[in-house]
């Protein structure tokens, strides 16, 4: 082979890697777009805050939630198992693309810090209810979330007390029933208590 | 020193194929993988109609799927909707069955009308009194006897079962008439029957919780109906538990025919009745492996070969693998076999509930 014929062999080798590296990032693009997200995250916001930041306790935040977790949600919501007067109809009509691209958007929206003070005696009590209950080994260190399991902290007080009272009712969509199984051993107080506790607790 | 090890679900959306290293997944020479669709959320249970359908279940969402192939040109048709955890489908006679959590119903001639299904026809209803969480999905498939078999799984990881649950049940499809067929089974999630010694031969899931190594998940075979394999006092065939299993004997129980890994959880399992590939494969077992989550370090995501010999003593090889990319990540891998089914022409399906994709396996001289 020539050194010109190898050089432009290789040339068009590596225009073709860059057509097909250009091929991938649009397949991705079209697959989960955050940017595509934003814009259909319009109507979401009205509630869930700027970014996902809500500033409702009774509602949650989305930023820096996990990708799959936020995806799970929504196609719940959408499916009808799990069920909010509020949220159910937004969820109804959402395809697909759309539920990915929500994720993609809010998932990489930075977490504000918590508005939610807890007395530094509560927080350890909810500390140790935290521990006992082994809550880091789905929803990660520092109760950051992890695949399609929340993040916990920082999360909005009154919404995780609505979810942890569901759970124990069995009335809480559940996937693999895990949360239910887990609730079952909290008592009323137990959970007013981790509320408080994972509300006010920020990123390491 | 507090556990990090949790379960994995999967996308419920499906992952598109092209987005996947498809091509690091590895099969024996001469055999050949492709991706044969994508885009079917959650594919878990595979059934294959007399006129070429392959049924798709799942177990979190609420439809049954149909995928026809014209010319390798497939067609995903959503055909039943608003289904209570429709995991199990058996296709028998020209009429498909699906189990839900509670329900077994039936759809009779489904293939001449996949875009106007029949109403369900109930089989058997309240399978699910309790509604409790815990193993409540099912498998579903068709016996030589042209009963329909299915599990009815242990409630929780570790407890004294109910008589019903933690069996394999079957039921007459024309009288609804039950009958506890086999015990002591923790949980099944795919069995099927030696072509020949038409034996029921199942994977069993065992409890999680004890170690990484033990217990060790099993292929069982029910040489006759009334047998018990053990769960709750014994796992894997000779580990009494250390609870329930205390004053009783591994003795009294059924023993494996092969132990197959801890925390591997066997799922789809099929004999290979077809003639594509090499003689030696033949009445050979297909049995997907989910992967373990309850394991520090990671096993199974994929589908190993079990060779039963004349004298029915069986061993495994790797047949499918790659998915399991990090055995100390989490996730530790991008794809999780669910199910095995032999096609017509004698290539091999294998669902992928985590991306919702369906695989071909053929073999070429």
């Amino acid at each position: 082979m020539t050194g010109s014929l190898a050089a432009r062999r290789s040339a068009v080798a590596m225009f073709a890697a860059a057509l097909s590296l250009l091929a991938l990032a649009h397949m991705q693009a079209a697959f989960a777009d955050a940017e595509t997200g934003r814009r259909k995250a319009e109507t979401c916001v009205a509630c869930h805050g700027p970014g996902g930041n809500s500033k409702n306790p009774a509602v949650p935040t989305l930023s820096g939630q996990p990708q799959q977790f936020i995806v799970t949600q929504l196609f719940m919501f959408r499916e009808g198992k799990r069920k909010d007067a509020q949220m159910s109809p937004f969820a109804a009509n959402l395809s697909n693309a759309d539920l990915n691209d929500l994720a993609a958007y809010f998932s990489a929206q930075p977490h504000a810090p918590p508005a939610q003070v807890t007395a530094p005696e509560k927080a350890a009590a909810g500390r140790r209810i935290a521990e006992q209950h082994n809550c880091v080994a789905c929803h990660a260190g520092n109760l950051m979330g992890q695949q399609h399991i929340p993040r916990l902290a920082g999360q909005q007080a009154e919404y995780l007390r609505t979810q942890l009272r569901g759970f124990k009712a069995s009335t809480r969509f559940d996937m693999d029933g895990n949360m239910t199984s887990a609730a079952q051993a909290l008592t009323d107080a137990d959970i007013d208590i981790l509320a408080d506790y994972l509300a006010g607790l920020g990123a390491p | 020193m507090q556990t990090t090890l949790h379960p994995f679900a999967p996308h419920l959306t499906g992952r598109p194929a092209k987005d996947l290293p498809i091509s690091t997944l590895k099969v024996p020479a001469g055999f050949h993988v492709e991706v044969w669709i994508d885009g079917v959320p959650e594919a878990r249970s595979l059934a294959l109609g007399d006129k070429g359908t392959v049924f798709v279940s799942n177990r979190n969402l609420s439809n049954v799927y149909a995928i026809v192939d014209k010319n390798g040109k497939r067609e995903v048709k959503t055909i039943l909707k608003g289904m209570n955890t429709p995991n199990g489908v058996a296709f028998l006679k020209g009429t498909l069955y699906v189990a839900e959590r509670n329900r077994i119903t039936a759809y009779a001639g489904i293939e001449d009308r996949l875009d106007n299904p029949p109403e369900a026809r109930v089989v058997v209803d309240n399978l699910d009194p309790d509604k409790a969480p815990g193993h409540f999905w099912k498998f579903l498939a068709a016996g030589p006897d042209g009963k329909l078999y299915f599990n009815i799984g242990s409630p929780q990881n570790i407890t004294m079962p109910n008589y019903t649950q933690a069996s394999i049940t079957r039921v007459d499809p024309k009288t609804g008439t039950l009958e506890t067929y086999v015990q002591g089974v923790r949980n099944t999630t795919g069995f099927d029957w030696h072509p020949q010694t038409k034996q029921l031969w199942f994977g069993e899931h065992q409890r999680d919780w004890l170690s990484d190594d033990t217990p060790e998940d099993k292929l069982n075979v029910a040489t006759k109906m009334g047998q018990n394999f053990g769960f709750p006092y014994c796992h894997q065939g000779d580990l009494l538990d250390p609870v329930y299993g205390k004053n009783r004997s591994c003795a009294e129980f059924t023993p494996p025919a092969l132990k197959i890994g801890a925390h591997t959880a066997p799922m789809g399992m099929r004999f290979y009745t077809g003639n594509m590939f090499p003689a030696a494969y033949k009445n050979n077992i297909f049995l997907a492996r989910h992967g373990s989550w309850n394991r520090s370090i990671k096993q199974g995501y994929d589908v190993i070969r079990v060779v039963v010999d004349a004298k029915g003593k069986a061993k495994s090889e790797p047949f499918l693998t790659g998915f399991l990319t990090d055995e100390k990540g989490d996730p530790p891998m991008w794809g999780r076999p669910a199910d095995v089914l032999v096609m017509k022409d004698g290539a091999l399906l294998v669902s992928d509930d985590y991306n919702g994709i369906i695989y071909r396996i053929s073999y070429k001289k």
